[in-house]
Order: structure tokens, then C-alpha cells, then sequence
């Protein structure tokens, strides 16, 4: 008896937590509950660290202008219209903008144009952490506002790309009056701070300004950053979830019509961070989550396959513009010819990893540009053949002689005779990218051409792309049907930075140069053709397929929106299912 | 005062070996080349960006008191001394004042990193440690006595102790989190945004209820080596003189393993048990990272991968020192379970 006793007990306890634990929680009304990977890290809106975070900050905050999934375009915001464009001489551009005259902060004061500035001036101003932000908004030279129409303002931009436009209203504004309530950025211009020399501290009434700014988006702070966004954070536990509830008086509602981006249905937000996609695809079967973006191919067909599964929930594939790519070390003498790399392009199986690794979804491609983006995609480009006999002619026409059992191998004089062998590199902990080395390791094995595949950690592949420690890598290219400047990946300045392929020409360096300098999109849409076109004949890069986005939500609610832009969705417009009417007997 | 000595030596070790990884721990602060909507300006930007960047963390400085230039064609130059306007001397003089640093990422002070994940990690390894230690102490005197269930428990426990605690972990979700199994506990975090709004006693159930599983996973994957080396070690036990001759005195079997064998067969596992106390304060990230929990394993690992190393290199000291704390442990245990061992001053 008395031996039992502990046993017992443990039994009581097991029984007690069996009782209570069964069972799945049920949302709250109203609540939406969504699956992150990973925390956010920080709130900061200016620094941004990772895509929670851009989530997080655009329900606190508002830009000028925000994506509109839509119309997948640039829409105004916090700003009436879109920015009106005066091109000044050869190398300026003024964009006009007016902002919406219900805009307020929570205490009801008007959003202003001061605001627009003091958050660019907050930008530059020395001791805060913004040096991507900055080297992003650079090109905006000053803001001028206009004491007659107190809700304008124009930006004076260096450059007069077509895309300064759009980048010109995507930040979130910041309010004056809350952090610098003195006006201490006041006294200095924009260029100024922009020009602040290295070695000049800043003075005490600037560190004051900063501090506050620190304050309010330390990760975890009580109290965060005041915005003018439809919600605040209402609690935040660090790599578990955090909780936004709507503001029950937010500016946005006073716009009639809501344009989507103003739109804020959902009354209170949930995001649970789970790492690991068997446990977020368990938990939303147990209705603990109500959204699962970006699910895993494998696991959203298996429960697109399971009667019960669609019985409950609801699927959503879009294509993104994300798009799995394979490039070239161009610097290797063996892959400095455009007909090699040609060659070696034909041993990769577009359609049939398609079907793979995404179960036939996503989009075969003849570029870097989305097909979905019509105006910009060359069509009239014909799809990369998967054809290893062609590679093999291709091969011999490129001067390369094949040994049968002992490979290729080609002599180019003054260079030693050289042999095809190559090193495969991929990020380790990505099966699309394993699937995509294995199946071309096995077609050119059966050309005689040996390739040594090598999964690596993401940080060290990053750093042996930039020493040009391989031959060949897989990696997705994140794109975008807003902007595009190619000069990081592909242009001779990039070359000992971010350009892994080391490939540049003449021709191609002027074609990047003028897609980024285009002032209008029917040019910059005919230059970026000539860009695909070239890309493939030259082959430094072979775009595979962009991949899908996959999107599993709870059918109790309606109104997500899902989209090719990122993150996939929308939450904006969901609430709960309406039962539908039951038919009149 | 060696202990001392060889915390400071780790902690050196660990600073002066990130250091030589510190482009990368720059680039993976900055935006990824491969984010097309992220370049926005050349690559000439890019570079004052990361300049910028490198300047801030206080990367720039000469990284010891002295180095060696780099000569013409690659071959070693002369060495110049830089006094202490170096990285090391800052950052063992913050050490010295109990400032382990910031974040690279979020700028965030480290020790506070370390103490919000320590506040999970300590509950979930701990609990799972201590039932594997009573499990085991119970298990082995259970087996000692040769029951008839003695041969299938050890072969179970051997199976178990082949399984990686991935697998153990993911099999126990699965099993007990599926509501195509069985739907009997939660299938990830601690608790849900909502139970804030509970009583003490409910949220505390919750709590445990979340926990069930993930100390599960823990103990289950550190019963069978402690139990099977306790095990073997009283086995060896029972058969010595003093066994014999404690039965033939007409103790009972369990008397005789409790009362007699059971001490001298603790020596063996002490050195076991004193080793759980660094991954009490490492954590386990497998388990973190399937259950969704917070804690130092995840952080630490999502600091490998993003380079964040003044975080990696806090944890690293935390973890060293827990390990040396573990062996002074472990050394006064033996002295305790032993007293024929003596100190060696």
C-alpha cells in the first residue's frame, strides 16, 4: 500500500491533466490566428530584420503608399494619390504628394507632412542602426512643403528612375510629436544628416531624440513605438506569439470607400511562431491555428488529399515570384563560354522537378521575370529544353571531346587542357534545392561529366559564393513586379560583391543601367525583354520555375486574400463564415 | 582558481575563433543579394552600408593588441601594437563588469537574452533531467532484482536508446497530439495567447499540460543510458563478497541492492549525472524547435545561423561554464559517494 502511494498519485495527476488538456481551443470571435516560422526580433520600422517583422510593422504603422494584392500595384495609403512626377533637368525628379485629410494619430492630431520628414531625417540621424535604410532612401534629397496647403509636400529624388516613385511612399511615417516633441531634428536639413561626417558625434539633443526612438522598438518594450496603423500590440512573447487588437476608432474607417490597403477587418490578430512544419500542420488540424501560409508542397497535398482535412479547411495556391535558380562560376575557365553553359542549362529538368518538388504547381519560366507579370515577361522566348543529347552536341560545338568512361575534356591554348567536373552547391536544409542537384547529377552522370554536390549551411554558402568556392549553386532569386535593378547580381560593379556568377559584359552593364534608369515602364518593359533574351543566350543564370504559394486556412473564415505578392495573404478583409441560407423547402 | 582560469581561456578561445567570420556576420545583417526588391542601390552602396555596419558594431578596431600587417605579395609584414583600443580588450574589460554585450541583429543586451531563455529552458531540461534520474535510479533496483520482465525492459530501453530524439519527439506528437490518433495533449508552445486571461491554478494546468510531452521527449531520450549503466554497474555489484555476504546475513534482495550495492554502483553514472547540467543550461533544441517552445537551444542555434556572435559567444560561456561547474560537481560527488577519494589540493 504504502509502496503505491507515489504510483497513485502520479496516476491522480495524469487523469487531472488528461481532463483538462483534451480537446483543441477554439478561436475567439473575431480573432484570427496565424503561423509564423520565426519571431519578429524587433518592431523597429525602420530596420525591418525579416519578413514578421514587415507584417508586424504594417499593422502598426502606414506608409504613403502600400501594395495593393489587388491590383498587384502600388496604391495610396496615408497619401491621397499617387505621387504626382516632375522631371527637373537631366538627374532629378519631384514627386508630389498630398496626404489624406482623415489621416490622424491615436490622439487624433493630423499625420503631416513634418511627419514624412522628420521620419527620413530619423533615418540618417546618427546613432540609430538604419544603414539599410538609408542606403535605401538615399536618392531623396529633400522634402519641401508648402505652408498654403498644409497636407502637401514634394520630394525632390536624385535620379528619375520609374521605380523612385514607388519607393518614395514605401516606409512607414513616424510621428513627429511623439518622438522629437521638441523639434530638435528641426535644425538640420535632410542633406545634412545624410552627409554627417563619421567622426562628428551627435550632439545631446539629437542622442535624446534617438533614445526615445530606442526606447520604443526595443524588442519587448512595454510600450511600443506609437503608430498610426489600424492596431497595437497588446502582448508580445518572444518566440511564442504576439497579439494585435484593432484600435476601435482608427482613421482608416473614415475613408469612404475603404480602398484595400486601408481596409483592417479582423479584431484582434494572434501569430503564433512554430518552427517546424509537422507541428503547424498538426496544430491547424486541431483547429489551434486558423492560417498556415507558405505550407510545404508535400504536406498541403497530403491534406488537399485527406477527406476530413477538406472538410475543414481551405486551400490556396498562388504563384509567387520567387523563383529557384541555378548560376554559373563564369570565372571558372570551363564555364567562361555562353555554349558550355547552354550545354550544361539542357541537363536541368524544369517540368519534371516542377512536378517533383511543388506536385506539378508553380510556373516554368524563360526568365528572371514572373510570367504572371505580362507586361515585363519575354514570351516570346521559347522554354530551356531538357534535352542531354543537345547538351552533348552543344558540348562538342563549345571544343570539349568526350572519353567515354574518363569524361570531357578540351584543350584552349595558352590554357592547360581542361576537364568538365563540377562542384554543385545548395543550401542544406532545402529539399527543393537537393531534388534539384540530385536529378542534375544524374543526367550529366549519364554524359560522363562528374558532379560532386555539395549541400551547404546557408551563412557558408553566402561565403563561398562571394569567394567563388564552386561551379555551380541552387538558390532562389526573391523578385518583385515593382522593381527591378539587376546591378547587385549580375553587373560588373557586383563582381567581387554580390554578382556570385562573376558574369559581366559591356552590353549586359548598359542594359542593367538603362532598366534602372528607365523614367517610364513601356521602356523599362521592352529593355527588361532584351534582358531576358540576353540572359538566356548567355546563360550565366538558368531561372528553373517560380514557385508556388501554398495556403491553408480554417473554412470558418472568409475574405482571405491571397496573392503572388509577399507574404501570400491577406488578413485584412477576413471574419468569420457566414452560414450560407438554407434553401426554402 | 583553475576553473577561473579556464572559463577566461574558452571565453578567449570562443571570441578571437568568431572573429575570423565576421564578413559574413556583417552580410547577414544587411539585406540578402538575392531579395531583388531589396536592391535598391549598387553594389558601391552596398559597400558603404557595410562599412557603415561594421563601424557601428565596433568591427573596425584592430581585433588584438597586436597584429601582423600584411606584406607585399601575401607574405607576413611587420607586427604593430595597437594598445587597448582593440575588439578583445573591450570586450574582456565589459566582461569583467558583467557585460556579456549587445545582439549584432537587435541590438538587444545579451544577458538578458540568456536570462529570458533560461526562465524556459531551465523548468523544461530540468524536470526532464530529474525524472530521468529518479526513473533510472528506480528502473536499475527494480531490474537488479531480476524480474521476469527484466530482459524485455532492457531490450526496450537499448531501442530507445538507438532512437534520435527527433525521432522520439516527433513520434510523441504524433501519437498524443493528433487528432487522427490521439488528441490527448498540446501540440506545441506553453500556453495560448487567450489563457492569459485565466486563473493562477488554470494556467498553471496548462502549463503543465504543455510541458507533458516535451519533457517526455527529454526524459525518455536520458532514462536508458543512466538506467542501463546503473544497471550493468549494480549487476557487478551484487556479485562482489560483500553482496554474498550481506544476503547470507538474510537481507532481502532489494535491502541488499538498496542498503549495500547500490552506492558503490553510483560511481560510475555521477560523472552521467554531473554532465546533464550543461545541457540543462544549453537546452535542447530539437525538442524547442518541434514543440515550438522558447528557450536557449533555439537561440543559440538561430544565433549560429545568423552569426549573431556576440549572443553565440554569451552562450557559449554560459554553457563552458556550466560544464566546469559540472566537473567540480561531479568531483565533489565522488567524494561524497567515495570517501577513499581525496581532494588533491
Amino acid at each position: 500500500m504504502k509502496q503505491n502511494f507515489p504510483i497513485r498519485i502520479l496516476l491522480a495527476a495524469a487523469i487531472l491533466l488528461l481532463s483538462t488538456s483534451c480537446g483543441t481551443r477554439r478561436s475567439q470571435p473575431g480573432s484570427v490566428r496565424t503561423r509564423w516560422v520565426h519571431d519578429p526580433e524587433t518592431l523597429d520600422p525602420l530596420l525591418l530584420p525579416n519578413q514578421s517583422a514587415i507584417d508586424a510593422d504594417y499593422l502598426l504603422h502606414v506608409g504613403l503608399l502600400q501594395a495593393d494584392y489587388n491590383t498587384h500595384s502600388f496604391a495610396p495609403a496615408l497619401a491621397e494619390a499617387l505621387p504626382s512626377v516632375q522631371l527637373i533637368g537631366d538627374s532629378l525628379m519631384n514627386l508630389g504628394y498630398s496626404l489624406r485629410p482623415a489621416a490622424t494619430w491615436d490622439n487624433g492630431q493630423p499625420v503631416r507632412p513634418a511627419d514624412v520628414e522628420f521620419t527620413l531625417k530619423l533615418m540618417f540621424c546618427p546613432g540609430l542602426p538604419n544603414e539599410t535604410a538609408r542606403n535605401q532612401y538615399r536618392f531623396i534629397r529633400a522634402v519641401h512643403t508648402n505652408p498654403k496647403a498644409p497636407r502637401q509636400f514634394t520630394m525632390v529624388c536624385q535620379g528619375q528612375a520609374v521605380e523612385h516613385a514607388q519607393a518614395s511612399g514605401d516606409f512607414f511615417i513616424l510621428s513627429e510629436a511623439a518622438l522629437d516633441p521638441r523639434g530638435q531634428l528641426r535644425r538640420f536639413t535632410l542633406a545634412q544628416l545624410q552627409h554627417w561626417p563619421a567622426t562628428t558625434p551627435p550632439d545631446s539633443e539629437l542622442q535624446a531624440v534617438t533614445r526615445r526612438y530606442q526606447a520604443g522598438v526595443a524588442p519587448l518594450a512595454p510600450r511600443q513605438l506609437p503608430g498610426c496603423g489600424p492596431y497595437q500590440l497588446v502582448k508580445w512573447e518572444k518566440d511564442r506569439y504576439l497579439r494585435f487588437r484593432r484600435k476601435p476608432q482608427w482613421w482608416g474607417d473614415r475613408v469612404r470607400p475603404t480602398p484595400f490597403v486601408l481596409q483592417a477587418r479582423p479584431r484582434q490578430l494572434d501569430y503564433l511562431i512554430i518552427p517546424d512544419a509537422a507541428t503547424a500542420t498538426l496544430a491547424l488540424r486541431r483547429g489551434d491555428l486558423d492560417v498556415y501560409p507558405q505550407m510545404p508542397a508535400r504536406d498541403f497535398a497530403r491534406l488537399r488529399a485527406s477527406p476530413t482535412a477538406r472538410a475543414e479547411l481551405s486551400f490556396y495556391s498562388t504563384p509567387s515570384h520567387n523563383v529557384v535558380t541555378a548560376g554559373f562560376n563564369t570565372r571558372r575557365p570551363a564555364l567562361a563560354d555562353a555554349l558550355t553553359r547552354r550545354a550544361l542549362s539542357q541537363c536541368f529538368d524544369a517540368a519534371g522537378l516542377l512536378q517533383a518538388t511543388q506536385q506539378g504547381a508553380g510556373q516554368r519560366t524563360v526568365g528572371l521575370i514572373s510570367p504572371s507579370d505580362h507586361a515585363n515577361y519575354n514570351d516570346s522566348l521559347a522554354f530551356l529544353p531538357f534535352d542531354p543529347n543537345g547538351a552533348a552536341a552543344l558540348l562538342r560545338q563549345a571544343g570539349w571531346q568526350r572519353t567515354t568512361g574518363k569524361g570531357w575534356f578540351r584543350r584552349k591554348a595558352p590554357a592547360p587542357r581542361q576537364q568538365l567536373r563540377l562542384l554543385m552547391r545548395y543550401r542544406s536544409d532545402e529539399e527543393t534545392f537537393a531534388t534539384v542537384a540530385l536529378q542534375f547529377q544524374a543526367t550529366t552522370a549519364g554524359l560522363d561529366i562528374p558532379v560532386t554536390l555539395q549541400p551547404t549551411e546557408a551563412g557558408a554558402l553566402s561565403t563561398a559564393l562571394r569567394a567563388g568556392d564552386f561551379d555551380l549553386y541552387v538558390r532562389v532569386l526573391r523578385g518583385n513586379p515593382f522593381m527591378f535593378n539587376f546591378t547587385p547580381l549580375l553587373h560588373t560593379q557586383g563582381v567581387t560583391e554580390s554578382n556570385s556568377t562573376g558574369f559581366s559584359t559591356p552590353a549586359s552593364d548598359r542594359l542593367i543601367e538603362a532598366i534602372a534608369a528607365a523614367n517610364s515602364k513601356t521602356e523599362r518593359a521592352r529593355l527588361l525583354r532584351r534582358f531576358q533574351a540576353l540572359l538566356q543566350r548567355e546563360a550565366p543564370l538558368v531561372p528553373l520555375f517560380f514557385l508556388p504559394n501554398y495556403i491553408v486556412a480554417s473554412n470558418k473564415l472568409q475574405g482571405l486574400r491571397v496573392s503572388s505578392l509577399k507574404p501570400g495573404y491577406s488578413l485584412m478583409g477576413v471574419g468569420p463564415r457566414r452560414p450560407s441560407p438554407t434553401p426554402a423547402p | 582558481m583553475r576553473t577561473g582560469l579556464a572559463v577566461w581561456a574558452l571565453a578567449s578561445a570562443v571570441f578571437l575563433l568568431s572573429r575570423h567570420d565576421l564578413d559574413t556576420a556583417v552580410r547577414l545583417q544587411l539585406p540578402d543579394a538575392v531579395d531583388l526588391a531589396a536592391a535598391r542601390s549598387g553594389p558601391a552602396a552596398q559597400r558603404a552600408t557595410q562599412l557603415a555596419v561594421q563601424q557601428r558594431l565596433g568591427l573596425d578596431l584592430p581585433l588584438f593588441y597586436a597584429s601582423r600587417d600584411s606584406g607585399p605579395r601575401g607574405h607576413a609584414g611587420q607586427w604593430r601594437w595597437h594598445g587597448s583600443r582593440n575588439q578583445y580588450h573591450r570586450w574582456m574589460a565589459d566582461l569583467l563588469r558583467g557585460n556579456l554585450g549587445t545582439s549584432f541583429r537587435t541590438g538587444t543586451p545579451i544577458a538578458a537574452s540568456l536570462g529570458h531563455a533560461l526562465a524556459y529552458t531551465l523548468p523544461l531540461t530540468g524536470t526532464a533531467a530529474l525524472l530521468a534520474v529518479v526513473g533510472a535510479l528506480v528502473l536499475a533496483q527494480r531490474l537488479a532484482a531480476r524480474p521476469w520482465w527484466q530482459r524485455p525492459v532492457r531490450l526496450a530501453l537499448v531501442g530507445l536508446h538507438a532512437l534520435p530524439l527527433f525521432v522520439v519527439a516527433l513520434g510523441l506528437l504524433l501519437i498524443f497530439a493528433n487528432p487522427e490518433v490521439l488528441a490527448w495533449f498540446p501540440a506545441y508552445g506553453l500556453d495560448q495567447p487567450a489563457d492569459g486571461e485565466l486563473g493562477v491554478w488554470s494556467r498553471l494546468a496548462v502549463y503543465a499540460q504543455h510541458l507533458v510531452l516535451p519533457v517526455a521527449a527529454l526524459a525518455l531520450t536520458a532514462l536508458p543510458e543512466l538506467t542501463l549503466q546503473l544497471d550493468a554497474a549494480l549487476a557487478h555489484e551484487l556479485r562482489t563478497g560483500y553482496a554474498t555476504t550481506a544476503r547470507a546475513k538474510g537481507l532481502a534482495e532489494t535491502a541488499v541492492v538498496r542498503h549495500h550495492a547500490l552506492r558503490n554502483a553510483l560511481l560510475p553514472i555521477i560523472a552521467q549525472i554531473a554532465e546533464l547540467l550543461p545541457t540543462l543550461v544549453a537546452g535542447a533544441v530539437v525538442v524547442e524547435a518541434v514543440f515550438a517552445l522558447p528557450g536557449m537551444g533555439r537561440l543559440l542555434a538561430e544565433a549560429a545561423a545568423t552569426r549573431d556572435y556576440p549572443l553565440l559567444v554569451g552562450g557559449v560561456l554560459l554553457t563552458g561554464a556550466a560544464r566546469l561547474l559540472a566537473l567540480l560537481l561531479a568531483d565533489l560527488l565522488y567524494l561524497w559517494a567515495d570517501p577513499r577519494i581525496r581532494w588533491q589540493a
